[in-house]
């Protein structure tokens, strides 16, 4: 690999560590508007939205979940567990609803506009 | 979320336990007059709460995301040092060289600590939302 190569590994692997840190929020928010899921359907979801670049350890997700559901922005009933104990099925509140519809307009949308969405489609 | 969780309480313990030694060594240093020992043991003493302290308040972090500015871990440690103390000297297990003013001199002191940490607390709370920091929200 070339000197120029490595550099732009290193530095991409940086910034992608840098910018993914904060974006745990969004990735659950998206999946639980796909519909109610148990911790590790969550995961899987993640996953399969992030094309595997997000990876959320389930200790993790527990904690994230308790957190915003204590801040009222998630909510969960109990439902029937493959093969084992009822399992907790989350889903956004409405103030979770309006909270990443708010996100979403304000920081993601503006990337699907002229010309930011030609700039970010051309290739250098 | 809970402000009584299971590692401040195992804090409490942990420190009830130390603090009892403490005495124990204390009051039997002093009646025998060793004093380099007894200044030894305070600061063994001491350093142990630290260390007992930063271990199970970043333990209670990772499960707990009250912010309290550590206010409960200082709060419980004044409570615990000062009610097994007052038991030490109530039940006569003190030195001759020891007196009670000095247990009292000490937790009018940390009680004057005890409120700067409140009122810091107080403060640092504007920056949280229902309890939770603002930074540990979307982390």
């Amino acid at each position: 690999m070339k000197p120029d190569e490595i550099l732009h590994k290193e530095l991409l692997a940086a910034w992608e560590e840098t910018y993914k840190k904060g974006q745990l929020t969004l990735w659950i928010f998206l999946s639980l508007k796909e519909g109610p899921k148990y911790v590790s359907g969550l995961q899987e979801s993640i996953d399969r939205f992030s094309k595997g670049t997000i990876h959320a350890e389930e200790q993790s997700l527990y904690r994230t979940l308790r957190k915003y559901y204590h801040l009222k922005m998630v909510d969960f009933s109990a439902g029937k567990g493959h093969k084992g104990p009822d399992r907790k099925y989350y889903h956004l509140t409405p103030l979770g609803e309006s909270l990443l519809h708010s996100f979403v307009e304000r920081n993601i949308l503006l990337f699907f506009e002229e010309p930011l969405k030609n700039l970010l489609t051309k290739n250098p | 979320m809970k402000i009584i969780t299971q590692n401040l309480l195992l804090y409490a313990l942990l420190l009830l336990i130390y603090t009892v030694l403490f005495r124990f060594g204390l009051s039997s240093l002093l009646d025998a007059e060793r004093w380099v020992w007894v200044l030894v043991i305070a600061v063994a003493y001491g350093a142990i709460i630290f260390v007992t302290a930063w271990m199970t308040g970043k333990r209670d972090g990772m499960n707990n995301f009250l912010f309290d500015a550590g206010f409960r871990w200082n709060l419980t440690t004044g409570l615990v040092w000062g009610g097994a103390s007052e038991a030490w000297f109530l039940l006569g297990f003190h030195s001759a060289h020891e007196t009670i003013r000095v247990v009292h001199i000490t937790l009018l002191i940390w009680s004057g600590f005890l409120i700067l940490h409140l009122i810091l607390f107080l403060i640092l709370r504007r920056r949280t939302i229902k309890g939770v920091h603002k930074t540990n929200i979307f982390d």
